[in-house]
């Protein structure tokens, strides 16, 4: 049962609506443990019912709250019949006030460690690889940049590797723990010092964006050193520095990325168009 | 041409899936789909420049929440297809893909829309003892898979290839002018990426 609710909680945002988020992907990981605990049924139906309200989560964090909630519904279904207060009815509300607490905790975790700094550092160590390989091509688009074809694949399935390598010992471990802790709203939010993670990874991030941005530079450096002429160096360090300075306004501003973008290429068109007309500064 | 464009299109649409809905192991993400496709369409090294350089520019965007930012997979897919089947030079390619993705966008938040209207009818099902999860998530798969793939196929690939010779037909200054913007996009990137972190570091409390 463990196993197959490990495996279909890599569908948990299967089915993702509005109306309820990842209600979908959520009822369907855990059906194994419902079909375990319940027959089919009356009860079997109102569980899988009350596991389709809304519910969102990090995915990748999903297996805390499932493994959780797995365990109360056991517990649920050996619980002898009692008053408004104790029994199932009321087991029943905390069940669903256990799953709110938990996948809002989770997502906020999730979404800063994966989206936030893990996304980007694979991406990081994408081109750390090609730049050590030699492979240059990304960086000066005007260039023919060759290297082998397993150096091609192996920067960004390195970064792949690393990552859901993460993810999916993530996923299991948290299906244990939460398993292994069910019933309380604080299950697993203490079970790695989440903070330090993050501080840890954004550092390594901010370390490794330093140098891939020098490495660039020096890059840029390199192919265009002149010793007679140093203009087009000069130009073309002047326009990177632009580039990156629009960016960090037009963000700072709120706009998006794709506003820069638009910026560069209205730009660039009115600069081919100037020069084209024969008009000189 | 046409076989080769429409199969590489599918197979995208299957990558596709483990951007939301299947997985999330970032197979399919533009650094590793862009030399991918590019070398089962015989230009690894180009659809690897565009891919890096469309995840770079797509890190700007967190899917947090209902968020739907733009499609990267679609985007280095339709800059692969624009260059080798429409035949576009790589610069018009790349901005087409990126242009492709952020519409994909709209595509995959009306599948999120119309996905709301399930949940009635699931409901209903499991009342009646029949629950049928598997089979609507099973059909949300298929339907996002095929989507995305004809979508990648029908309006990136073959708007392009018509594009194309309109585009050609254009000043040339228009590539010339795509080519020295397309040579920014890297330090477009990269300033996501250090500032990106930077903030992290240096946030205040």
């Amino acid at each position: 049962m463990f196993f197959s609710i490990f495996i279909r909680s890599f569908f948990i945002q299967a089915g993702w609506n509005y109306e309820r988020l990842q209600n979908l992907g959520f009822a369907f990981a855990i059906m194994p443990a419902l079909r375990k605990i319940y027959a089919p049924g009356e009860k079997l139906a109102a569980a899988v019912l009350r596991h389709l309200g809304l519910f969102n989560t990090q995915p990748y964090m999903a297996g805390f709250v499932i493994g959780n909630i797995v365990r109360m519904e056991e517990k649920l279904a050996l619980m002898p019949a009692g008053g408004a207060e104790s029994g199932p009815a009321a087991f029943e509300k905390k069940i669903l006030e256990v799953k709110a607490a938990l996948s809002s905790g989770f997502a906020a975790i999730g979404d800063r460690i994966f989206w936030g700094r893990l996304k980007p550092l694979t991406t990081q160590v994408c081109i750390v690889i090609w730049a050590l390989a030699g492979f240059y091509g990304w960086l000066f688009t005007d260039t023919v940049s060759r290297v082998p074809l397993p150096v091609l694949f192996l920067g960004p399935l390195a970064g792949i590797a690393l990552y859901a390598g993460g993810a999916v010992y993530l996923r299991w471990q948290g299906l244990k723990k939460g398993y292994a802790c069910g019933g309380t709203a604080s299950c697993g939010l203490d079970a790695v010092n989440w903070p330090a993670l993050i501080r840890r990874l954004s550092v390594a991030g901010f370390a490794l964006s330093l140098l891939i941005v020098a490495g660039a530079f020096g890059l840029l450096l390199e192919q265009n050193w002149d010793g007679a002429h140093k203009g087009g160096l000069i130009l073309r360090a002047a326009l990177a520095l632009g580039v990156m300075a629009l960016q960090r306004i037009v963000r700072k501003s709120g706009r998006s990325i794709f506003f820069a973008m638009g910026l560069i290429l209205s730009a660039s068109a009115a600069l081919v168009i100037f020069e084209r007309s024969g008009l000189h500064l | 041409m046409i076989l080769k464009a429409l199969i590489s299109s599918l197979f995208a649409g299957l990558l596709e899936l483990d951007n939301v809905q299947a997985g999330q192991f970032l197979i399919s993400r533009p650094a590793f789909a862009g030399p991918l496709l590019g070398w089962l369409n015989g230009c690894p090294f180009e659809g690897a420049r565009m891919g890096i350089l469309i995840e770079l520019i797509y890190l700007d965007f967190i899917p947090v929440g209902g968020v739907v930012p733009p499609n990267g997979l679609v985007a280095a897919a339709a800059a692969v297809l624009a260059l080798v089947w429409a035949g576009l030079p790589e610069s018009t390619a790349f901005f087409f893909g990126v242009m492709a993705g952020f519409m994909y966008g709209k595509v995959e938040y009306r599948l999120r829309v119309s996905r709301s209207s399930w949940i009635k009818g699931i409901e209903t099902d499991a009342r009646n003892g029949a629950l049928l999860l598997e089979r609507n998530l099973a059909g949300s798969l298929l339907a996002e898979s095929a989507i995305s793939g004809l979508y990648i196929f029908f309006f990136s690939g073959l708007a392009a290839f018509l594009a194309a010779p309109l585009l050609r037909a254009g000043p040339e200054a228009l590539f010339r002018a795509s080519d020295l913007a397309y040579s920014l996009m890297p330090w477009l990137g990269l300033s996501g990426l250090y500032f990106r972190f930077r903030t992290q570091v240096y946030k205040k409390g």
